[in-house]
């Protein structure tokens, strides 16, 4: 009975090889040819911007906090409409494993994965990014949200002008 | 002692505690917010539900409002007490702000915390939300009103437990603003305390605003070295910055509260000028080079003219190793010659406290809960402000504080004032303790002095307190003695002194018989002592009569200096080198009631990435050295120096060997026991020599005592302090500035042979009458003025020039 399983252990792989000879090959010929991944691919993160243009990054820490490798790092700073933003924002994609926590962790989707997986260097300082070199023109995946014309600090619009928000209450006033 | 069953688990509490803590003790936490232990229970944000089953109470009910009673049965799972935490929580939710990614309270957001415990995940409320516009609150605090769920424990750590005024509620029903009547700086000198409080992101740290999150931040439990009460702190840094400090708990010390001193007193650390490298003769070297050459030189000195003529310069802000390696040092090299405080007077009353107070000793835990608390040349709000708040806590108990000191003493609290002048003050106490009131003439302060006395007897918990400056050796122990006089099985009388820093209590034990920075000079002027090394202290700057030292100083041959701030003392100094902060460093201090408390370090000390600019990402290159990070600890560098162990617990293992009465070192923590020293001896040695004044023709005395900022060195490197550093000021009676021809508010010069400068007049009629009043101002034309000092002076206003 072991002969008889080592001959078919021995022919059966041949016989699905031999198979797939007559099939259409699936490897491409890369760097020749490359493939287009789906748009959900986790790759090279960028940061993007609000509809109109603001940046979007509002220096929470929440992706670098959520990072599971500590590639991302950041100061915080206030503008003078009192916006918070990042005065610096660095990843190291050495580092990066593209696992996509921090996108997930994002609250105002302002960190996001592209597909463009091509950043492979020689030098290892070139894979630490700057804010300038994360900073896209676009929205990226999502064209609407504004994360400032929801939070109440008054940015966006002034105090108490954003949708959903009355005007600010008089705390002096009798009225019931 | 009830014990009650909760969640089926018995347990047994002390009388009155409610519920919700009694739940705490067996680790079960109900979501709660307006319950706080320092302000106690209200009941207002109706969310610590708890289900009744059994007892003396049922139903669903406030758990923080229920005290503990025997038989109780309790759940806190049960369907009715969840449902209603869960809809109270998405109440106090409907209004509040999207605010979490900009609110720097996220991460350490009690609302955060107790949202998701509460059970609410996702938000049903559509509508719109209300919004408030924020106040100007001054260089601490950030508002942001639209975050509040009015649980009002601001305005009650502000208003009831610190004394603030200026600050409450305002408005009715969902209107309910908490701030300040107009916009304006927070009056209170407690005010950071808000940002403890506040268990949502409405008040935030001001100077620490968008610059870390609480998970980036280094912390460990540390000590305030900003006075001698040893509040317990927390400080927290990132890219090696220290970013702010937050109150420790320590419910013998500070309870839950720190004063805003020590809370934003921390700009030392960062100090651009503060000075990391190692120097010899103005040239840098390595660490090891300077500490092989302080030994050396100190060595060849000694060999030369003897082991005495080297004198060492320990300090009250420098850890008990420090100062104790500094000692061994002096031992080696077999010189008897160490101080421990350059300030003479502040020195006196440290060692006169550490031989006197034994079983004296209060802690503010023990003020807190005192009857009677009187101070006798005390300001607390200058020499020890969280010694102020333990007063108010006793006041709002029913206790009675009177205080007897030449100046405007400013309390949060109500007490009686007797405006004596300083060089009464000794007589009060002498009268105290003997009854004989034949020195006090004055026709008020007789019968004052007498009520004391029989108050004094009739109360169980009585306190007295003083201040260093104002008392000098010899009238602490007046104090002492006249503590000591009405210890009676009914009369549990204590006695507290605020010394000048957080180890002056362990340095004045180290030295109680020793020689004195007065005898120092001396020495150093004859040619006696021609090296000084001095551990985190600056002669040039801290001694009693600054100009007399200078002028002393300029005598010696070697001047070694280990600090961590940038003294006159490390500037000048032949050899240098760069020591830690307190939160840059593990050690431990002697706090003003005697106990040894240790500290833990926070961060790892280096040039702040901040240093780069605004805006500046670190640098792109790899670095194998992190740049200003040489600074080790004090204890470190002495160590290495002296060959002892370079571990702290080892290092404490052999020093308590060598100090049998330093056991405690062996395993000190952060609320470890009392040190006393035993009197030998030192008492008669201890003058007081603050009074060189002479009231002849157009002289005025001028009484120097500190500020709340601008005194104190390590503070008044802090930039985040600076707002609250005041225009140089003389404070007068009205009736002097009358005699003088000056007027509140007026502008005028202040000429003493100190120098003469502009001054800004207040009249006060809380004060002695025959003397001006002036606090020492660092780097400015005050600088030279030290505190607990009287000399002569001539105002003149401005206009008469
Ligand atoms: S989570 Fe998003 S908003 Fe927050 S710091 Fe990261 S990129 Fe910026
Ligand atoms: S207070 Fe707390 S819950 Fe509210 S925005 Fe700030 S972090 Fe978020
Ligand atoms: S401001 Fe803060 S502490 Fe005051 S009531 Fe509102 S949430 Fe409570
Ligand atoms: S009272 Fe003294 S020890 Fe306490 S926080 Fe203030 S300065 Fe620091
Ligand atoms: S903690 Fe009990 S009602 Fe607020």
């Amino acid at each position: 009975m072991t002969l008889w399983r080592d001959i078919k252990g021995t022919l059966q792989p041949f016989w699905i090889t031999l198979g797939y000879l007559f099939q259409k090959p699936v490897t491409i010929q890369y760097p020749e040819v490359k493939r287009t991944p789906p748009p959900r691919y986790r790759a090279r993160i960028v940061l993007t911007r609000d509809p109109d243009g603001g940046e979007r990054c509002v220096a929470c820490h929440l992706c670098s906090g959520a990072c599971p490798v500590d590639c991302i790092s950041m100061q915080a700073a206030e503008d003078a409409d009192g916006r918070r933003y990042a005065a610096w924002f660095r990843i190291n994609f050495s580092r990066c494993i593209f696992c996509g926590l921090c996108a997930e962790a994002c609250p105002t989707l302002a960190i996001q994965m592209t597909p463009d997986y091509e950043i492979c260097n020689r030098d290892i300082l070139n894979l630490v990014y700057e804010k300038e070199d994360l900073l896209i023109d676009g929205c990226g995946k999502d064209t609407q949200y504004n994360f400032y014309e929801h939070a109440g600090i008054g940015v966006a619009n002034e105090r108490g002008r954003n949708q959903d928000e009355y005007g600010p209450v008089d705390p002096k006033s009798l009225l019931p | 002692m009830p014990t009650l069953v909760i969640d089926n688990r018995e347990v047994t509490v002390p009388e009155g505690m409610n519920v919700l803590d009694a739940a705490k003790a067996i680790d079960i936490v109900v979501p709660h917010f307006c319950y706080h232990e320092a302000l106690g229970a209200i009941g207002s944000c109706r969310l610590c539900a708890m289900q009744f089953l059994e007892g003396p109470v049922q139903g669903v009910k406030m758990a923080c409002m229920v005290p503990a009673q025997d038989g109780m049965v309790v759940s806190t799972s049960a369907a009715e007490a969840v449902e209603l935490r869960e809809h109270v929580i998405e109440w106090l939710m409907t209004n509040h702000p999207h605010d979490c990614p900009v609110c720097d309270e996220g991460g350490e957001c009690l609302l955060q915390d107790m949202t998701i415990a509460g059970g609410h995940y996702l938000r049903r409320y559509r509508g719109k939300k209300a919004t408030y516009t924020n106040q100007y609150l001054g260089p601490f605090i950030e508002q942001e009103m639209n975050r509040c769920i009015t649980c009002y424990r601001c305005s009650r750590t502000y208003r009831d437990y610190c004394g603030g005024r200026d600050f409450g509620v305002f408005g009715s029903r969902n209107r309910v603003f908490f701030g300040r009547y107009k916009d304006g700086q927070l009056e209170s000198p407690f005010s950071g305390n808000l940002v403890d409080i506040c268990p949502t992101g409405v008040f935030t740290d001001k100077p620490f605003r968008f610059k870390s999150r609480i998970w980036d931040l280094q912390e460990a439990p540390s000590i305030c070295p900003q006075c001698s009460l040893g509040c317990s702190t927390i400080p927290g840094g990132r890219f090696r910055e220290l970013q702010r400090i937050r109150s420790g708990i320590n419910q013998t010390t500070n309870g839950f509260f720190i004063c805003d001193r020590g809370r934003f007193g921390y700009g030392h650390v960062n100090h651009p000028e503060r000075p990391r490298d190692p120097r010899v003769d103005g040239l840098p070297v390595t660490m090891e080079e300077a500490i092989t050459a302080a030994r050396n030189r100190v060595d060849a000195l000694a060999a030369k003219y003897g082991g005495a003529s080297i004198a060492f310069l320990g300090s009250p802000r420098a850890s008990l190793e420090g100062n104790l390696l500094l000692q061994a040092w002096a031992g080696r090299v077999g010189s008897s010659q160490s101080v421990f405080d350059a300030h003479q007077g502040r020195d006196h009353a440290a060692r006169s406290l550490a031989a006197n107070l034994a079983s004296l000793a209060r802690s503010l835990s023990d003020v807190r809960q005192s009857d009677l608390i009187i101070l006798i040349g005390a300001d607390p709000l200058a020499e020890g402000p969280s010694l102020a708040l333990a007063i108010r806590q006793a006041v709002r108990q029913g206790s009675e504080v009177i205080v007897i000191d030449p100046r405007p003493v400013a309390l949060p609290c109500a007490h009686q004032h007797i405006p004596l002048p300083p060089q009464l003050l000794h007589m009060v106490l002498k009268a105290l303790e003997s009854g004989q009131y034949d020195e006090l003439n004055d026709a008020q302060t007789q019968p004052a002095v007498k009520t004391l006395r029989s108050k004094i007897a009739q109360a169980k918990l009585p306190v007295l307190i003083g201040g260093a400056d104002m008392l000098g050796g010899l009238g602490v122990k007046l104090l002492c003695d006249a503590a000591k006089r009405f210890i009676s099985a009914e009369c549990n009388i204590g006695v507290m002194v605020m010394l000048s820093g957080p180890n002056s209590f362990g340095g004045a034990f180290l030295n109680i018989g020793g020689p004195d920075f007065d005898a120092l000079i001396d020495a150093f002027q004859e040619g006696r002592v021609r090296g000084l090394v001095c551990l985190e202290s600056d002669p040039f700057r801290e001694a009693q009569f600054p100009a007399k030292a200078q002028a002393a100083l300029g005598h010696l041959e070697l001047l070694i200096s280990i600090d961590c701030t940038p003294t006159l003392a490390a500037k000048r100094a032949d050899i240098f080198m760069p020591s830690r902060a307190t939160a840059e460093m593990a050690g431990s201090f002697i706090n003003n009631e005697g106990r040894l408390q240790a500290f833990h370090q926070a961060i790892e000390p280096g040039m702040p990435l901040s240093a780069l600019g605004p805006g500046k990402h670190p640098p792109r290159l790899f670095q194998s050295t992190t740049p200003g990070a040489t600074p080790q600890p004090a204890w470190q560098i002495l160590g290495q120096l002296l060959d002892r162990p370079a571990d702290l617990n080892q290092l404490r293992r052999t020093l308590a060997a060598e100090n049998p009465k330093l056991k405690a070192l062996t395993h000190v923590d952060t609320t470890a026991a009392r040190i006393c020293a035993e009197p030998n001896g030192i008492a008669a040695a201890l003058t007081h020599e603050m009074f060189s004044a002479d009231s002849s023709a157009g002289n005025v005395p001028l009484l120097i005592t500190s500020a709340f900022v601008g005194s104190h060195w390590l503070s008044h490197l802090s930039s985040p302090l600076k707002a609250l550093r005041e225009e140089p000021t003389v404070w007068l009676h009205p009736s002097l500035a009358a005699t003088l021809g000056l007027k509140h508010g007026e502008r005028a010069i202040l000429s003493t042979t100190l120098g003469r400068c502009h001054v800004r007049v207040q009249t006060s009629n809380d004060m002695a009458q025959e003397l001006a009043l002036t606090y020492q101002l660092l780097d400015s034309a005050l600088e030279g003025m030290s505190p607990g000092t009287i000399i002569n002076c001539r105002l003149t206003g401005e206009e008469g020039q």
